[in-house]
């Protein structure tokens, strides 16, 4: 017989990427360099970021102020690496907490069903009853505003989307006859629910927790707004674009900048949430 | 004889990225008018694949065609565009599969899926469409074919829904059926009447059937000749009897000499040791009931799984506890490895009831159970160590520092080389997997093994593989072994007892040979007549009601 022949040509259109892993790299490009932004703002920044300087009120952007001024004169690229702290800490434990106590819950419920499962079904039911905003602000106004009631309601009513989608693996896994054999083998139900149950299901987890970056963010970014949580003049994306709307028309750079930030980093969480769930899929 | 069906040197050869295999090598196949060609081959073997290169349904896009012709009769298929294979599939070849849950619509009507087929290919009016369709489902062995008609797939059994995709395949009256492991997932003795219906349909419509399977007695019941395929290739081809009388090809031989056939030897009867006369486990008078689902104004009725089931089970014992799927067998297993809480009834594990807590945990640490899916048993995230080092550790039997090299042993046990230690169950075969079931089952260094429906997914030269192992096993050690299975044919090579349940009752129970030469229940008698022999010249007994059509 003769040897294969050549494959068909395949269109030009493909986006032909360089390795398997491409997706973590850049994921990790991104997010590692806001990291180090973050960390180093003091010497990076060129600037004060809360600075006012009256004489450079709304200054396009040129050499010396490359992202432009906003309305009270501050260098906004310093403003944007300063807000990079606040940003990259909101997003990482605005995600956590409640991943951590979804996961938790969800495995809990899922596993021993029964009255357990109903009772927590019907406290996410009660919170997810109340738009999030409404709940999260009531929250916040009871323990008074700053990052750390930011946080805490965060985690009271963000739990709730991570609960469900861990109980519904959870409920699939536990049929399963390696969750049976655990049992068969007398393995303490605390081992089966968190070594044999959980680890399987937390891969669409851990790509709906990259995708809830960006709604934290905004979330962040509209709680601050209304006053409640980072509080002026301190440097975050979030207010910078809120107080930039004011002026979109004279100074588009005020909330341009920020904006792209946030969408970018938002695109390297996805990318890394991606190549993250494919590496823990990946059982050969 | 000119072949309706010409497969000539066809390669199909799979490319991605940076990889190429060739799937079919040089694959050369006649099917002759009204034919019955059978397909035999393990997993992987590419029967299935070749089928649907057959009708232009490749699996996968990377799939190419590399040499080689497919000719229905003057037509060559490869070159054919979608339009025209559109016409064919369907209208000149028709398929059914081997799961029909999941090829039939749940949301459509039995009756309008039919009719999908008779006005799309044969252009048929809605009335005269549903007329025909009430016939096709007469013809299938429908009861009541204009009742049946308005049914949904979920209201039949599997054997019932097997008989609605024939039809379904039927509707377009093709000259060619492929049936791709059409009966695997039933009963034997639903088998039996599935294979009695092609059987039937090739002699009433002169219909010509590819019919693939894994099973040789299936094939040497229904077929006029065989082809064997291993590793994309047909090593094998010939008249039925020619073929399983003098395999030429080591393959066949070996293929042949797996069968579980009745011919082989009966298990020893390797007598109960009279040492302990303390039964390890007394079953009395058992129920289990599972909840029912009620409609709004119906009253909730239990699904009574278990009835009224009574066994001892003595040690050294090995067995068998046979019957159809929804007979209890499995939950039996279950109920008494105190997995499924008990309604009314008692069981006893050496004296002591199961319901107590100290009981349970003597069970975790002397019953081990085998289960029937070797890729799902396993946790998929673990690797063989990982699996067998977390038993040892839970057992507590083994000291920590002996861990390690008790793994090795486990595996050295069950005939797996200790590199396996750290593969994970995703790239392992089925067989292997098994083997690391077993060996997690070993690990608990139990008294009894039970092992439910083990070696069901497994190919047969496998399955005599695992086979063998048990008895090994058991004979090594001492242990008690309650294999549950579907598959007569097995626990008479296996087994000294046999247990038979139907409907969540024990039908019969005694002596493996006893109860095989002269069984006391018809029904019993019906499993056992209804098991394919790989004998051709014993024709398939007729379950139940079925229509006479052997002369």
């Amino acid at each position: 017989m003769t040897d294969i022949p050549s494959p068909e040509p395949r269109s030009i259109l493909r986006l032909r990427l360089p390795g398997k892993n491409t997706g973590l790299v850049i994921g990790f490009g991104i997010i590692g360099t806001f990291l180090l932004l973050a960390i180093l703002a003091p010497f990076v920044a060129p600037f004060d970021p809360v600075q006012q300087n009256p004489d450079l009120r709304l200054t396009p952007p040129s050499w010396a102020h490359p992202f432009g001024t906003d309305n009270f004169g501050r260098d906004m690229l310093s403003r944007v690496i300063w807000g990079a702290r606040i940003d990259l800490q909101i997003t990482l434990l605005g995600v956590l907490f409640p991943f951590i106590i979804g996961t938790i819950v969800g495995t809990v419920a899922g596993f021993f069903g029964g009255i357990v499962d109903t009772i927590f079904m019907r406290i996410i039911d009660i919170v997810l009853a109340f738009p999030f905003l409404v709940l999260m602000l009531s929250v916040i106004a009871i323990l008074g505003p700053g990052l750390t009631s930011f946080y805490i309601a965060m985690a009271l009513v963000g739990w709730v989307s991570y609960a469900r989608l861990i109980r519904a693996q959870i409920l699939v896994l536990k049929t399963k006859d390696f969750a049976v054999a655990a049992q068969s083998l007398g393995f303490s139900r605390t081992r089966i629910m968190f070594r044999h149950l959980l680890p399987n299901a937390l891969a669409g987890s851990i790509v709906f927790a990259m995708s809830d970056v960006v709604l934290v963010l905004l979330n962040g970014a509209a709680i601050s707004y209304l006053g409640l949580g980072v509080q002026p003049p301190t440097a975050e994306w979030g207010i910078m674009v809120a107080e930039g709307q004011s002026f979109i028309s004279r100074a588009w750079w005020i909330p341009f900048f920020p904006g792209v930030s946030i969408v970018v980093l938002a695109f390297g969480f996805s990318l890394l949430g991606d190549a993250l769930s494919d590496i823990w899929g990946r059982l050969e | 004889m000119t072949p309706l069906l010409t497969v000539d040197t066809l390669s199909v050869t799979f490319e991605a990225e940076n990889e190429s295999r060739r799937l079919l090598r040089d694959v050369s196949l006649e099917l002759g008018p009204s034919e019955i060609l059978g397909l035999v081959g393990e997993s992987g073997s590419g029967k299935s694949l070749l089928c649907r290169t057959i009708i232009g349904l490749k699996p996968s896009p990377n799939m190419h065609i590399t040499g080689g012709d497919i000719r229905l009769g003057d037509t060559s298929i490869p070159g054919l565009p979608e339009r025209e294979m559109i016409n064919l599939r369907g209208r000149r070849i028709g398929m059914i599969f081997q799961n029909p849950t999941s090829h039939l619509n749940p949301l459509i009507r039995i009756g309008d899926q039919i009719c999908e087929g008779l006005r799309r290919h044969r252009g048929l009016s809605q009335a005269d469409a549903t007329k025909e369709a009430i016939n096709l489902l007469d013809q299938v062995g429908f009861p009541d074919p204009p009742r049946n008609f308005r049914s949904y797939a979920h209201e039949f059994s599997g054997g019932m829904r097997q008989r609605a995709m024939i039809a379904i395949a039927l509707a377009c009256d093709p000259e060619i059926l492929i049936a791709d492991e059409p009966t695997t997932a039933l009963d034997v003795t639903i088998q039996a009447q599935i294979l009695e219906l092609l059987v039937e349909l090739r002699r009433k419509r002169g219909l010509s059937i590819i019919l693939i399977t894994h099973d040789l007695g299936v094939v040497a019941q229904t077929c006029d000749r065989i082809a064997v395929m291993q590793e994309g290739r047909i090593v094998e081809t010939g008249e039925k009897r020619a073929l399983l009388s003098a395999p030429q090809h080591p393959y066949t031989q070996k293929m042949i000499a797996s069968h579980p056939s009745f011919e082989a030897k009966a298990a020893g009867t390797n007598a109960p040791a009279t040492i302990h006369p303390k039964p390890v486990y007394q079953i009395n008078d058992l129920e289990v009931r599972f909840p029912g689902t009620g409609g709004w104004f119906r009253k909730r009725e239990d699904f009574r799984a278990l009835a009224g089931v009574s066994l001892e089970i003595m040690p050294g014992e090995t067995v068998g506890i046979v019957g159809e799927s929804g007979s209890g067998k499995s939950t039996l297993a279950r109920t008494i490895m105190g997995l499924t809480p008990i309604a009314s009834g008692a069981v006893s594990y050496a004296g002591d009831p199961i319901t107590a807590t100290s009981t349970l945990t003597r069970i975790r640490h002397e019953v081990a159970m085998v289960f029937q899916d070797p890729y799902n048993a396993l946790n998929p995230r673990m690797t063989v160590a990982e699996t067998l080092r977390e038993v040892l550790l839970t057992q507590g039997e083994t000291p920590k520092s002996g861990i390690d090299a008790r793994c090795g042993e486990l595996l050295d046990m069950v005939g797996l080389d200790r590199s396996f230690l750290n593969r994970r169950p995703g790239s392992l075969s089925g067989g292997q997997c098994q083997r690391v079931g077993i060996a997690r089952a070993l690990a608990v260094n139990p008294n009894v093994i039970i092992a439910d429906e083990s070696v069901a997914a497994l190919d047969v030269t496998i399955q005599a593989q695992i086979i063998d192992l048990f008895r090994d096993l058991s004979d090594r050690l001492g242990l008690t072994l309650i294999f549950i299975a579907h598959d007569l044919a097995i626990v008479r090579d296996l087994c000294s007892r046999v247990v038979v349940m139907h409907h969540g009752r024990i039908v019969e129970t005694g002596p493996t040979a006893e109860v095989f030469a002269n069984p006391s229940q018809s029904y019993t008698a019906d499993l056992i007549a209804a098991i394919p022999n790989i004998d051709p010249d014993r024709p398939l007994a007729r379950a139940g009601h079925a229509t006479a059509i052997t002369k």
